[in-house]
């Protein structure tokens, strides 16, 4: 199998345009791993569409920069103690 | 048998014809992660796979689905691969009775034979990480067994801690857990934010079978995971001294992580496809600095598929989930026979008991419910008589059928705690628990027209026996 990388311009699911290359494979010319700098979305480009391209990733996993700010606490961060 | 590293079990497994190598070159996604969904799909013999020719990789080696089936968590236990499941149940709960067993400390792990640290840290070097379920947020790791001991206690090895989290890679030395604040892991994290400090931890990937077993063990909290081990294999568990921190590890395990917990941070994480069948929510959860990782040379990854309901999961948290229950209903109620808690990690849990008097069995069902386990799960509770086993279905169906009466038998208690994974919950971790009582009423509670129960005859297992000669 040979492929051709296309540099990714926007994360499939959040629709950031800032992205970085998180790791490329160890056989060269392969595929990459990117990650979206806002919502932090991985994904390796030889993956299916619906996980790496914008147009059909599915709307019900899309994530918003609200979604991002709204996310809950997991778990809450205790007060400190006082002594 | 007691298995000290993955490797020999996995060649135990070949030579069981329970592991299916996959030698043509298959995608990272979707080819790994699909195949491993659909293993448990061939039944209760299904096979663990192995993949060692994985497209982009050199030299990858992952194996997946290792404990998904009844066959080969029964090779887990070192029983032969036909035993039943109420019987591994058993002889888990026989075994439990030599409960602790001492680990062993050895040297010379085999993951010491290489290592990186600091900046050099990266774990895209190290594992072929993939995704598992379209919807997830990245690469996740998630039948890792992670050490931590308690920061008020830490020389006490009963409050130290070994389970398996949800773990995402974010980054090359950074990674995300979910400490489930029903799970042990969380108190000690709490105890260390309340203190301003990280929380040194060790992540072991590849563990021997057994320790994956009671690492998703919900035991007591000053329990220890690797006297369980010890009990279980028959033979003391076999660990070490992880180099960075200095936590108690598996000697046998391909990859050992060490790092901490960064305190008093939350960054976002996931959602990632749960066991409960669903996904979670993203979470501004935990941040993990990496800071040495020690490895196997040429390490095997071993990884879970998880999803709906059965997948590998299942089967890793079904005997383990049922057995600490069993003991501890059994330790104030010894009228419970059997506890049945394979479903969903004991969201649903089916206990049979004795009666002492009427209402007896209302209150085991609400011991269930303030177990340590139960203040995160057991959102249903159903009791049945003694004579009806919680693992034969059917039978659990006819005692619904017939003696429970909603007038009488459904106890709903509002606004109990759940774990916040869990889906029907009105806020996440919290929700209303239900107590079906499907056992006979018992004096002095006269409800119902019961009579004389329809008893087998006392021939028929006689009978059984030549039926059984005559069909084969």
């Amino acid at each position: 199998m040979t492929a051709t990388i296309a540099t990714p311009t926007e994360c499939p699911r959040c629709g950031y345009e800032s992205l970085q290359l998180l790791y490329s494979s160890p056989v060269a010319g392969a595929w990459e791993v990117h990650q979206c700098r806002r919502c932090l979305y991985c994904w390796r480009t030889c993956e299916p569409d619906r996980r790496t391209r914008r147009d059909a990733y599915p709307d019900s996993f899309k994530m918003t920069a609200e979604d991002i700010r709204d996310a809950p606490e997991v778990p809450t961060i205790p007060p400190l103690r006082q002594s | 048998m007691a298995y000290d590293d993955l490797r020999s079990f996995l060649q135990a497994l070949d030579e069981e014809g329970q592991l299916v190598r996959i030698t043509d070159e298959v995608m990272p996604e979707p080819d790994i992660a699909a195949a491993a969904n659909a293993a448990p799909r061939l039944g209760d013999a299904a096979p663990a796979l192995y993949f060692d020719n994985v497209y982009g990789f050199n030299g990858a080696r992952i194996a997946m689905n290792v404990h998904g089936s009844w066959a080969n968590h029964a090779l887990a236990l070192g029983l032969p691969k036909q035993t039943g499941t109420k019987e591994q149940v058993e002889e888990f709960i026989r075994r439990w009775d030599t409960f602790p067993i001492p680990p062993e400390w050895r040297d010379d792990a085999p993951w010491a034979q290489n290592s990186v640290e600091g900046e050099d840290v990266n774990i895209f070097d190290v594992l072929p990480l993939i995704r598992l379920n379209d919807g997830d947020g990245g690469f996740y790791l998630d039948k890792a067994a992670v050490i931590s001991k308690d920061p008020d206690d830490p020389e006490n090895s009963g409050k130290q801690n070994v389970g398996v989290y949800r773990i995402e890679a974010k980054g090359k030395r950074k990674l995300a857990l979910q400490p489930v604040p029903m799970h042990d892991i969380a108190q000690h994290l709490r105890k260390a934010e309340e203190k301003g400090e990280d929380l040194p931890i060790a992540i072991t990937l590849g563990n021997d079978p057994v320790i994956s077993i009671v690492a998703a063990t919900p035991m007591e909290y000053d329990q220890n995971e690797y006297e369980l081990a010890g009990a279980l294999r028959g033979a003391p568990a076999p660990v070490t001294k992880a180099p960075h921190t200095g936590l108690p590890v598996p000697w046998g395990s391909e990859v050992v992580i060490e790092g901490v917990i960064e305190g008093r941070k939350r960054e976002i994480e996931g959602p990632f496809g749960e066991f409960t069948g669903h996904y979670s929510g993203g979470r501004k959860m935990t941040v993990v600095r990496i800071d040495r990782i020690s490895y196997r040379t040429d390490p095997i990854f071993e990884h879970l598929y998880l999803g709906m309901p059965w997948t590998e999961i299942d089967y890793l948290m079904a005997a383990n989930t049922c057995v600490p229950l069993y003991e501890q209903l059994k330790r104030e109620f010894p009228e419970v026979q059997a506890v049945n808690a394979m479903y969903t990690h004991g969201l649903v849990v089916i206990v049979s008991t004795g009666k002492r008097y009427g209402g007896f069995a209302k209150a085991v069902g609400m011991r269930v419910l303030t177990t340590p386990h139960g203040l995160g799960y057991a959102a249903t509770v159903i009791v049945v008589d003694e004579d009806v086993d919680p693992f034969n279905l059917p039978q659990v169906m006819w005692a619904l059928s017939t003696k429970m009466n909603p007038s009488g038998d459904l106890i709903t208690l509002p606004n109990l705690s759940v774990l916040e994974l869990a889906p029907q919950a009105i806020t996440p971790g919290i929700t209303d628990k239900l107590i079906i009582d499907a056992t006979t009423p018992a004096s002095p509670d006269g409800r119902g027209n019961y009579g004389n129960p329809v008893r087998d005859l006392p021939e028929a297992d006689e009978w059984l026996t030549k039926l059984r000669h005559l069909v084969k």
